[in-house]
Formats: structure tokens, sequence, C-alpha cells
């Protein structure tokens, strides 16, 4: 490569990101960059990454792929898991398994809906995020539910292995399945065929509707598994726990160097890319920046980075 | 016959279904037919149909505006700060708040077609992204909801004018303004960009101008529901108007214009902002329990839009 | 003094000379049919006049004044007006919207005046009556129109800016007989008017009944300007074709014996051909030949499931064949290389391994990408068709066009096809490239598969078939081969002319 080439490349750039975002916040508040707040930020960091890995999923399949039900799934993911295991270590396989089923089923819903009746994602995935809202105000009645059971939040929040919490294990197991998908596998050509031209995908006898279908149940899958993360790392849930999720792990998945348009990109920026945003958020924190700030800088920091990778082409006669 | 019927007007069937849902609905709440309930039931649903108008040109020009809702918030604190910052309870201190929040809906919606139509963005994820900044606008401009209007800037809102609710008249108006802006050029132009961009393009038409010109509109009709809901409401909040931006798209929908752009009418989406508002009225008195109201709203939306998707696609 | 007079007018796309010396001279008050084979230039010099391309070199002049069109609207003020097949209409729209579009009458207060649209409509279909039928009202829409109706509206929709000069490219492609007739009697109409027709057809017989005066071109230059009435059919086609060589007949083989065995198509339709029948038997190269958008390529799309026969049978080696989709008629060994790269073959963005392997995962339905066992097949492959790589990990954007389509066929020869089709798969790649791609597919023919070829180059096909079915309007009207495989009777026959 290059050193022109290294240095616009989104990779290095994320990594630059997260340096600069390290030095600033030591800067500002001494022991911002010590080991064990570091460890901590990372354990934010995998949640969001593990939702971004679904979100990733669907905008790599290209034609305005995009998963806004990713936040409600989140919650579900964590009131389902919290009611099932109720506090009980021994539950806590059925109400992993639990969760991720209701999730990815509500995901190959929304896949359904933008292959075969051909709504557009946003559109759908946001009309799912009403229905998921619904449903859980009926589930939950309401009232916060659901425990975590002790093993789960050790799992989460102490160290298991190498001094780091179980999550990041989980986390780096995720990255490392998911790169194998993504470049091992016919599916994972797939991906990036449909999303890169879905003509020639066709043509050369890609099924592109069940590929893009099971792209959206992936999306709710890592969004319930996350879901299970959040009631892990906090003990218990409410219903719009994971709300914060949705523009995070978009612009995790842009930082990381996918593009919106499909066909480009993969999983190890994104992880870059959520390491990123989290420091972000904890020098803005640092900073007392009030809500309203964060929330432009996201929305700034997304319409940029399009400006920067995600133009169209001009009309021609 | 019926099927070219509601294919050329699909806003027939809406408006069947908005006619079965006031018949359940009295069925429901027989007091519904009294002229006050029905004020109070339109002050509810005219944010919406105005929003939906607005909506209705981007949709027609084959784009999608989701940043309506953040629109409507920030011309509404826009609007509240200005007027308190005059203060007093004078004409002219509301005046100045509404244009105020007017030039700022038009501001936002001339950004949006600016991202959109001259630098070429996503229009989906272009709106969903300055709708995040508008919000986080909002915010700035209003961190905590408050700041009553003056009393005569909501009573005004609630009165009757030559008998009528003034709600109503607004309404009409809007109604008047898209038949009257249907016979315009521009109306056709907007049809054909949505309808072929390439055909578009080599018939000559300006494409950069005639987007813009949409995403100003839905600014604009943002903008107008902003000064309703803030007459509802007699204050400022930087939270409100959050379901809007897909309350619109669904009354589009439902309204019979296609998603993909170019065949459709705001007058139909009126008649789906209306059945909307109707789906949840009769959910409430249906005697469904609280809880299950979203949830059942939710899958009538979603399901509505999937069929009005289905049924405007060729 | 002429209405049109252009001069020396070249064009080049990058390496591509599309025009060298584009000569054109229309009267006003005459119909000019501009001829020649595929890629002379014709449809090139057309738009440059139109304003739609501009031109390296030469003069355009407009009543004796020369111009320089910065746009199609330059020329349409300039009264020049060019017929789009079909892609300016919007088929949501009415037929009156269409036909106003950007030029609606307005009343004093800017409204549009619905009843002049309207009146304005009905007046111009009335140009049609009779010939067009009942559905074509101002009100219906476009949409809901059969194809000749919407070409009608095209038409239509030329016609209403009242232009000094109409350029109809290939204008009667989807009327029949009558529809045609009467659009001729309308330009006829507008001759004595001294309104200027520049005609682009696929039908001698129907330049020779209405054109006044032909312009031939060959190879990016005009070759003669003749007068209709002084010259014959046969003349124009040797203008056309230039020179005959007689090309060595080497590698050519003799008519097939045992054509059940490969791919035999009896009577198929669909919305672009009608009762297409033809028989290709293993070891044979077919030509599809004509002009371009005759059929050929919605036929081979026919055969590969993109665009699915409605009516007929295929056979393929004694079983019948009817796949629905592509994957359907990959799993039997069909292969189909397009000339459109970027629209069709290229995964934008990914490498040159992934390209390359794309149809072998589907063909052998492998689930995982096994580099050890993958990486020697693709490079096999890729270095059987001489393509110049750095590595097979580089992007697919960085191979020029030529080694380009090398991949994708070596995408296609990695699943060891038995019939491959290619839709003008030399479009754009460089002669060395073109020498290789035609060693291949006679190496493979060799082997024994069945080839279907579409070349909007005559001399390819001439060059590398066997036998050539020459499509004129979604028919086969004539098969060519041994003594009748020549330029003449190819560019004959491309015209509609049967033997």
């Amino acid at each position: 490569m290059t050193a022109r080439a290294l240095l616009t490349n989104p990779l290095t750039l994320a990594a630059g990101a997260i340096a600069l975002l390290l030095a600033i916040g030591e800067a500002l508040s001494p022991g911002f960059a010590q080991g064990d707040q570091i460890v901590r930020l990372t354990t934010v960091a995998a949640i969001l990454g593990i939702v971004a890995a679904g979100q990733n999923l669907v905008i790599l399949g290209g034609r305005e792929g995009i998963d806004l039900s990713v936040g409600p799934m989140v919650s579900l993911g964590a009131v389902i898991a919290g009611n099932v295991m109720a506090g009980q270590d021994a539950a806590i396989l059925p109400a992993v398994l639990a969760a991720c089923a209701v999730t990815f089923a509500i995901g190959l819903v929304n896949g359904l809906g933008v292959t075969v009746i051909r709504i557009p994602p946003l559109v759908m995935t946001l009309g799912m995020t009403a229905i998921i809202q619904g449903g859980l105000v009926v589930y939950s009645q309401g009232v916060p539910s659901g425990n975590a059971a002790p093993a789960l939040m050790a799992f989460v929040n102490r160290p298991l292995l190498f001094g780091l919490p179980g999550i990041l294990l989980v986390w780096a197991v995720i990255a490392l399945a998911l790169g194998f998908v993504l470049r091992c596998t016919a599916f994972g050509l797939g991906v990036y065929a449909i999303g890169a031209n879905e003509r020639a995908a066709m043509l050369v006898g890609l099924p592109v509707a069940r590929i893009r279908c099971l792209l959206y149940g992936f999306s709710g899958l890592f969004a319930g598994l996350a879901g299970v993360c959040v009631i892990g790392y906090t003990g218990s849930s409410f219903i719009s726990v994971g709300d914060q999720y949705v523009l995070t792990s978009i612009i995790a998945v842009v930082i990381g160097g996918t593009s919106l348009a499909g066909g480009a990109g993969g999983y190890l920026g994104t992880v870059l890319g959520a390491l990123a945003l989290v420091l972000l958020q904890s020098v803005l924190t640092t900073l007392q920046l009030e809500t309203y700030g964060r929330q432009m800088i996201f929305g700034l920091t997304l319409l940029v980075l399009m400006l920067l990778y995600g133009r169209q082409a001009r009309l021609r006669v | 016959m019926s099927t070219a019927l509601i294919r050329s007007r699909p806003w027939m069937l809406t408006l069947a279904a908005l006619i079965v849902l006031v018949l359940v609905n009295t069925a429901f709440q027989p007091s519904f037919v009294q002229p006050a309930v029905l004020q109070s039931n339109l002050t509810t649903f005219l944010p919406l149909a105005l929003v939906a108008i607005g909506q209705t040109y981007v949709v027609l020009s084959g784009d999608i505006d989701l940043s309506v809702g953040a629109m409507a918030a920030l011309v509404n604190v826009v609007t509240v700060s200005v007027i308190a910052a005059i203060g007093g309870e004078g004409m002219a201190a509301i005046l100045a708040g509404m244009l105020a929040g007017l030039a700022t809906a038009l501001l936002c919606g001339l950004l949006n077609g600016l991202l959109v139509a001259l630098l070429r963005l996503q229009a989906i994820v272009t709106t969903f992204a300055t709708g995040i900044v508008f919000a986080g606008a909002a915010l700035f401009v209003l961190p905590q909801a408050g700041l009553p209007v003056p009393e005569r800037f909501w009573r005004s809102y609630g009165a009757t004018l030559l008998g009528l609710p003034v709600v109503l008249w607004i309404l009409l108006a809007g109604l008047a303004f898209t038949l009257v802006f249907a016979r315009r050029p521009f109306a056709a132009h907007l049809l054909a960009v949505g309808g072929s961009r390439v055909g578009a393009f080599q018939t000559g038409l300006r494409l950069e101008r005639i987007r813009i010109g949409a995403f100003v509109l839905s600014g604009l009709f943002a903008g107008f529901a902003a000064l309703c809901l803030t007459g509802e409401t007699a204050s400022g909040d930087p939270l409100l108007g959050q379901s809007l931006a897909l309350s619109s798209i669904s009354a589009v929908v439902l309204g019979g214009t296609a998603l993909s752009g170019g065949s459709g009418s705001p007058v139909g989406s009126v008649l789906g902002a209306l059945v909307l508002g109707m789906i949840g009225n009769v959910i409430f008195f249906a005697g469904l329990p609280f809880a299950w109201q979203t949830l059942v709203q939710g899958v009538i939306v979603l399901a509505a839009l999937a069929g009005g998707v289905l049924v405007t696609r060729r | 003094m002429a209405l049109l007079e252009a001069r020396g007018v070249g064009k080049r796309f990058g390496a591509v000379v599309a025009l060298s010396d584009g000569r054109l001279r229309v009267e006003a008050g005459e119909i000019h049919a501009l001829l020649g084979a595929n890629g002379c230039g014709k449809s090139t010099l057309c738009k440059t006049v139109a304003g739609a391309v501009a031109p390296d070199a030469g003069t355009i002049a407009i009543d004796a004044e020369p111009r320089r069109f910065r746009g199609p609207r330059d020329a349409e003020r300039a009264g020049i007006a060019l017929f789009y097949q079909e892609l300016s209409l919007i088929p949501q729209l009415s037929v009156e919207a269409n036909l106003g579009l950007g030029h609606e009458p307005r009343t004093r207060l800017g409204f549009i005046d619905r009843r002049s649209l309207r009146a304005r409509a009905r007046e111009l279909i009335a140009l049609f009556d009779g010939v067009a039928g009942p559905e074509l009202t101002p009100e219906a829409l476009i949409a809901d129109l059969t194809p000749d109706l919407r070409q009608i509206v095209e038409i239509l929709k030329v016609l209403a800016r009242e232009p000094r000069l109409l350029i109809l490219d290939e204008a009667t492609a989807a009327l029949d007989g009558r529809q045609a007739e009467r659009l001729f009697e309308i330009l006829r109409r507008r001759k004595s008017e001294g309104v200027s027709t520049l005609m682009i057809s696929h039908r001698l017989d129907e330049v020779f009944a209405v054109a006044d005066r032909i312009t031939v071109m060959r190879g990016g230059a005009t070759v003669a300007e003749l007068a209709s009435a002084e010259t014959d059919r046969d003349t124009v086609v040797r203008h056309m074709v230039g020179e005959t060589k007689l090309r060595p007949a080497a590698g050519r083989r003799p008519p097939a014996v045992q054509a059940e065995a490969g791919l035999v198509v009896a009577h198929v339709s669909n919305p672009r051909l009608r009762d297409v029948s033809l028989r290709v038997a293993p070891g044979e190269i077919i030509g599809l030949g004509g002009l371009q958008g005759q059929g050929q390529s919605a036929f081979l799309q026919g055969l590969f499931g993109v665009l699915p026969f409605s009516s007929g049978a295929v056979t393929l080696a004694g079983e019948p064949f009817m796949p629905a989709r592509p994957a359907d008629a990959i799993r039997r060994g069909l292969a189909y290389v397009s000339g459109d790269r970027g629209r069709d073959a290229a995964l934008s963005g990914r490498s040159i391994f992934e390209n390359l392997i794309a149809a072998v995962l589907v063909r052998e339905k492998r689930a995982l990408v096994r580099r050890s066992a993958l990486v020697p097949r693709a490079t096999q492959h890729a270095d059987s068709l001489r393509t110049k790589y750095a590595s097979l990990a580089a992007a697919i954007g960085t191979l020029s066009g030529g080694n380009q389509q090398k991949v994708f066929i070596a995408r296609w020869l990695a699943t060891g096809p038995r019939v491959i089709l290619l839709d003008d798969p030399t479009k754009g790649i460089d002669l060395s490239a073109k020498a290789d791609l035609l060693a291949i597919m006679r190496q493979l023919a060799d082997e024994g598969a069945s080839i279907l070829i579409y070349s909007s180059e005559d001399a390819e096909l001439l060059e590398w078939c066997d036998r050539v079915a020459v499509f004129n309007a979604g028919r086969i009207v004539a098969e060519l081969a041994e003594n009748t495989l020549d330029p003449f009777h190819l560019t004959r026959a491309s015209y509609g002319e049967v033997a």
C-alpha cells in the first residue's frame, strides 16, 4: 500500500481517530487512558459493536439497506432475556436462545417486507420499530421487568480471562466468525455481490432475495444478543434501553469504511468505528456537553461521512 | 371497472376506509358526531394531515423526507422562543414568532433539498441525519418543555370563524392549496421527475430545481403543522412530533401515493392521515387494554403500508 | 440552401473513433435516410446534430449558418427534435401530460391550460386516427399502453415541438405496417410544408418507400449520397459493405449432423421475440446477426432464464429445458457473457478472485470458498485467456476493459459450460483480446460446447461463426451458411431483405 492509500484508508483513519480521542481524553482528564478505564470503555463498545455487526451486514447488502429497528430489538432482547432468566444462573442459556430466536424471526419479517413486498428498508424497519415498541409495552405493562442472573453480570463486568471480561471474548469470537463468513463462505461472497451489483449477482445465479432476507434476520439476531449483554451490563432492563443504538450503530459502520451504497467494507472497520464512537461519547461527556450538542455532533458526523463516501452518480443522456 | 377506478384514484379506497372507520367509531362512541368532539378530533389530526401534504410532494418527486418531525419540533421551539423574547401578549410578537418559525422551516427544507439534489446524497439517510441535527438544534434552542405562548395564540387557534372552527379552515386552506397547486406546471414536472428521472432529464426539465422545490414545500408544511401543534399545546416542546416521520409516510402510502414516486395526490394523503387518526380512535374506544393500543396501531400501520406499496406498485 | 449541412464531423470516445468524417446534407422539405452497418457511426452523427453529443471536429450549419450546440435545448431551439426510443416518456403520467411536458400551455394566472392541453393532444392523436386503436386517448396513462402506442406517443411528442428537422432513429421498430405507413404519410405531408426528416431505419423497403435521398456511412465516414429514385437496394447494400474481402474459410465447420445432442429451440416468443426457432449442435459456433436491438439479446436472455420465454419449447441434449431464473440455466451448464460489463457482470469494487469464482460457487453448490482449491483454478482459467493482472486480490476495476471481459469469460469457463451465450462480448475491448477470445471459443467448440454469439460487429460474425441467424424485428429472417455467409448477404438480411 502506498503512503497516500494508507492515509486515506478508513481503517487507518478510524485507528487515528481512536488514538487522537485517547490523547484528548487523557489531556482533559488524566487517567482517561488507563487500563481499567479502557477495559470499561471497550465493554461499552462491545455492546455497540455487536449491534453494529448486524447493521453492517444489512448495509453491505446494498439497495439502501439499513435497519432502524435495531434499537427496540436490543430492548426486546434485554426484556425477554431478563424475564426468562429471572435472576437464575441456570436459565441463562434458554434466555439467550429465546432472545435471539425472537429477534431473528422479527428480522426475517423485516427482510421479507424489503424483498417480497419491496418496502424501502428504512420505512419497513421504522414501521417495525413502532410495532416492537408496542409489543414491549404489552409485554412489560409499563414497568421494568426481568433480572440478570449473577453469572451473566459477572461475565459481562468482571475479568474472566487475561483480566478481560467475558463479553470482550464474545465480541472477539463474533468478529472472527463474521470475518470468516464474509471472506470464506459463498454466503459472504453473495453478500458483497448483491451489494456491489445486484443484477450481476442475479446473472451469476446467486439467490439475491434469500441472502438479503437473511441479512435482516442476522441484524435482528445480533441486536437481540446485544440486548442480553445490556441486561448483563446494567442488571435490569427498561423498554427504551436500546434506543441509543440506532444512530450509533449506523455511524460506527460508516466510520469503519463500509459504504452506505453497499458492497464494500467489512467488520474490522466497524469494530474500530464502535471503539472510536464510544471514545467520542466519553470525551463529550468529559466536556460536559449537553444532549443537544452530542446529538448535533453525531448527525453532522453522519452527514460529513456521507459527503466523503456516499455521493451518487450524475445523470447523463 | 372498479379496479380501474381504484388504480386511477386509489384514494377512493382510503375514503371508503375513512367512512367505515367513522361509522365504527360512532358506534363505539355515540358522542363522536357532536361538533365539539369533531373539532377536538380534527385538532388532533390536523398536524399530521399538513405534514402529510408536504411529504407527498417529496415522495411524488421520488425522494423521501424523514426530517419532518424534527423540523416541526425546531419550528415549535423557535416560534415560542421568539414570542417569549419579544414578550407581551401583542399580536406583533405572535406574528414575528410565526414568521421566524416558518423561515426556519423553509431553511431546513432548502438544506435538505440542496444536500439531496445538488450534492447527490441518498435522500433517505440524508434526511435521517439532518433530522437528528434539527432535533439537536431544537434541544439547543429550548432544552426543556415550557415557555407558554400568549393566550391569544391558542384561543384563536381553538376559536371559530364564520361559524366554523379555525382548525377546519386551516385544513380547508391546505386542501385548497393542493388543488390550486395541482394545476401549476410545477406539479406536473414534480410527477415527471418522480415517474422517470431519465425521461424528465431527456425532456429537458430542471431536475435539481424541482426536487429542491419539493423539499422546501415539505419543510413549509412541517412548519405550518408545528404552528398548529403550538396552538394545541400552547407551549414549546423540543421533543414534539417524533412519530411524524413514520406517520406521514404511512399517511402518504395509505392515500395511494407510490413510494417509488410519480403517482398519487396530496388529497389522498390527507385522507390517509385522517384514517390513521381514526384507527387510533377506534382502537381507543373499542375498549382494547391501553397497553395493547400502540402494538395494534403499529401492526395496522405496517400492514396498511405493505398493502399500499403492493397496490401502488406496477 | 440546405437546412442542415454537416461536414467533416469527428468524434472519439476514449480510444475508439466513433466518427471520422461524418458528412450530411439535408435539404428543406425532404425525407433523408441515413444507412450503414452496425458501428458505422450513424447514431453518433445524429446525436451530434441533435446537440446530445459534442463533436471533436467538423462543422454543423443550419441555414448555412455554423452552429455550436451546447446541449439538446440549443438544438431544439434551432428547430431540431430527436426521437428517443421510448426513454423520455413518464409511465405514470397521462398521454396529454407527456405530450405537453415542459411546454405546458398556461392560462394568464400561470396555471396549466388543461383545455388547450387536451385539445392539442386530441389534435396530435388524430394524426394516427384509425390505426392507433381506441385506447390512445389524452387521458390514458402511458403505463397502460401497448409498446406500439407508446412509440406513437413518443413520435407525437417530437411532432408537438413543430421542429423543422425531425430525427427519427428507428421510430418504426414497434409499429405495425399500417401505423408505419401512417407515419410516412405524416412525414410526407410535413415535407410539403417544408419540414425535413432524417431517418434511421432497419428496413430497406421502408427507406425506398419514403426517402428522397440516402446517405450511406461506413467505418465512421460518409461514403455515398444517393437519390433513392436513381439507385437500387443492392447498390445501397454494396456501399454499406464496401470492398468485399472474402475471408479464409479455415476452421469453419460443415453443417452439423447431430443437432439433437445440442440445443433445439422451437417457436419461442417473449415480449421482444416472435416465433424464433434455431438448432445448435455441440461443437458449433452460431452467430446472431442483424442491426442492434432486433431481439438477439432477448433471445440469449430467454435461454438464460432472465427474460423467460412465454411460449415455444427448448430441449438441451434431448431433455426439456425451460429455465425460470439464471440459477436453473447455470446448473444445466449454460453460461452468459454480456457486453455491458458494468451493468451485467462487474461486481464493482470486489476482487478479481471473487468476480471470477462467483459462478463456480453456484454451479457446484459450494458453501465454502476454499482458496486452496479455487485459487489454482481461477489462475488457470484467467491464464488460459492470457489475462493480464497483478494479483487475484486486486479490485476488478484496476483492469482494462479487455482484461475485465476476460475475467468474466473465465468466470464461466470455470463452470465447464456446455452452452455458451455471448451477448455482444467484444464491446470496447482491443484487437488482441478479441483474437484471444476467438481462439478460446474455437477451442471450447472443438471440445464439444455449443456457442451462440451476438455481435454488433458484422466482421466478427463472418469471421468466427459456422452459421449466422439474422434477426429483424424479433424474428429470424435468414440463416446464412457457407456460400451465403458474406457481408453482402448479411447486410441485406439485416435490413429485412429475405434472400
